[in-house]
């Protein structure tokens, strides 16, 4: 069963269509990055995953269940989502946030608070006040809230967005240790082509299509590339790295 | 490993400890000094057709203020949010305006009912108009808070204006908190009112944690935000028109135990709503009993009192974080 299935979903914000007759299908344990310029509408898909916007046609689907037909707490314990932007002016502390993740749910199929801080490397700053932490480590303080949360699979839009090349490494290697260790699946929409490269599989969508889905090889091909950000002058395939280049990148011991 | 999250023990009981102190110390000073468990029938009398009264009132009107403060800054995810801005006092402080500013014979009657439901009615009308496709959305609702407390504010300026001199010193008492006048005869139902709007606030202490994060991930937490911070804004407006119906208007608490109280209880939402009105209430308690004391046979408004002591306070405590 597909943690995410979305059957010829139409979407639009206004009377005519923007998002039609859209699939895409996330299994449980896989990274899938969501790939395609401003306005394609990454965040409107992810948000419809989600649940917090309806879609006018079609079936959403998650962990085998139409997303628009759960409870509440049912849906919190199958699917999260992270906007691109979170909060910074939350009053709470580390731990405090991570333990935000108990109120959701069913209970009791998420990690434990202090489980989840060592999962994304924060125990040593339980007591840190969410502002005085950098943006790469308040971004994992919200993903462990998810794991706290237990849900199954975790949607997050533009997570990399500010910041820099070794925290996007990191933030990949945890998505993937976690998707990979505990079975969650994992979609995020991003724009940095070389690190969607290390991803398990990229879904490159344009005016709510989706022009390619496949390894990241078979994704980013320079036709796809060319169409997907109308780019009309030749491209060369761009020297990618392999997706197991990850690990050798960021060197051992610093997954954290 | 099992860490206490969130409520800090001490601190807790040392407010509580302090509110109960004040309480006490309310009941036996004033402008005379009265024996608590004497048997003379004047001084029994005094006490609890005067005193206790009094201090009841300022203890549920603080206790009041404080919560609604607490639920106002975590809806509206503004640290300046309090019961004043969302033009829901003001609405009060009209409509009981009109009525001790105007017209003698109707005012004695009325003036609580009327500042009720002054309260109330603006209350819902912000509700109605921050009501927008998505529901009840903070940003909206703020702005029309503060547009409908500006309009209400002029009307009540002109009421002032037309007003005879004798109607406008009552009415001006009535806005800075003056809790002189009161008596048991409103007590039971500015009781229930605030029950209610505490009662609803506590059951959705977790939304209110939710919602301080955004919308989004409230939403990803299994929490419907429109309906949360709808019931919230609910239980807000009840406690606050219940409060400004029993004594008058009484700004600034709103604005600053919650503050205060964060410092002390930590952020989880619900020891800072039940801590607020504990706070709220012994400083309303506090001011209340000073305002009667200082000046005697003078009584300085309770409203003005608490703005004096709690504002330096807030603003020390101000300094000291810059300096840290």
């Amino acid at each position: 069963m597909s943690a995410l299935a979305l059957e010829e979903v139409a979407f639009s914000y206004r009377p005519e269509r923007f998002i039609d007759r859209l699939s895409i299908a996330v299994q449980p344990g896989e990274l899938v990055g969501l790939m395609g310029p401003n306005g394609s509408g990454k965040s409107t898909i992810l948000r419809l995953a989600a649940g917090i916007l309806r879609p006018r046609k079609g079936g959403i689907a998650v962990c085998g269940r139409a997303v628009g037909s759960l409870g509440g707490r049912t849906r919190a314990g199958l699917v999260a989502f992270l906007p691109q932007i979170l909060d910074m002016q939350a009053p709470f502390r580390t731990e405090e946030l991570i333990a935000l993740g108990e109120t959701a749910g069913p209970g009791g199929q998420g990690l434990g608070v202090d489980e989840a801080m060592l999962a994304v490397g924060l125990d040593a700053k339980a007591d840190a006040f969410l502002a005085d932490l950098s943006g790469g480590e308040r971004r994992r303080a919200y993903i462990a809230m998810t794991l706290v949360q237990g849900a199954m699979l975790l949607l997050l839009d533009e997570p990399l967005a500010n910041l820099d090349l070794r925290y996007q490494l990191q933030l990949v290697q945890l998505l993937r240790d976690i998707a990979r260790s505990k079975g969650i699946a994992v979609f995020v929409s991003l724009h940095e082509i070389w690190i969607g490269a290390l991803l398990d599989r990229l879904v490159v969508v344009k005016e709510g299509r989706v022009l390619a889905d496949g390894t990241p090889q078979a994704a980013l091909t320079a036709s796809t590339l060319q169409a997907a950000y109308d780019l009309s002058g030749p491209i060369d395939t761009l020297p990618l790295p392999e997706r197991s280049a990850l690990a050798g990148l960021l060197g051992r011991g610093n997954s954290g | 490993m099992k860490r206490n999250r969130g409520l800090k023990s001490k601190p807790a009981a040392a407010l509580l400890a302090a509110c109960l102190l004040i309480a006490g110390a309310a009941v036996v000073c004033g402008p005379r000094f009265l024996n608590p468990i004497t048997t003379d029938a004047a001084t029994r009398g005094m006490l609890l057709a005067i005193r206790l009264p009094r201090i009841t009132i300022a203890l549920l009107m603080g206790a009041a203020l404080g919560a609604s403060g607490a639920i106002l800054q975590g809806i509206f995810r503004n640290p300046l949010a309090d019961p004043y801005v969302l033009g829901i006092s003001s609405g009060a402080c009209l409509a009981a305006s009109v009525a001790l500013a105007l017209d003698d014979a109707y005012a004695s009657l009325s003036v609580p009912a009327l500042a009720f439901l002054g309260a109330l009615g603006t209350g819902a009308l912000v509700g109605l108009l921050g009501h927008g496709r998505r529901g009840v959305l903070p940003e909206r609702l703020l702005l029309a808070g503060v547009g409908i407390g500006f309009f209400l504010s002029a009307l009540l300026l002109l009421v002032m204006t037309l007003a005879r001199d004798e109607g406008l010193k009552r009415a001006f008492l009535w806005m800075s908190g003056d809790l002189s006048m009161t008596d048991w005869e409103n007590v039971p139902y500015g009781a229930a009112f605030i029950c209610i709007g505490a009662v609803l606030a506590v059951m959705k202490s977790r939304s209110l944690n939710a919602l301080t994060l955004g919308d989004e991930i409230a939403h990803s937490l299994g929490f419907n935000p429109a309906r949360e911070r709808l019931l919230l804004f609910i239980a807000a407006s009840l406690m606050t028109a219940a409060s400004v119906a029993l004594g008058g208007a009484v700004g600034f608490i709103g604005l600053i135990v919650p503050h205060l109280v964060r410092r002390y209880v930590g952020t989880d939402a619900m020891p800072v709503l039940v801590f607020s009105g504990v706070a709220g209430a012994a400083l309303l308690c506090l001011a209340d009993t000073a305002g009667r004391i200082a000046a005697a046979p003078m009584e300085l408004p309770a409203g003005v009192v608490a703005a004096l002591i709690g504002a330096p306070y807030f603003l020390y405590l101000l300094v000291r974080t810059k300096r840290r």
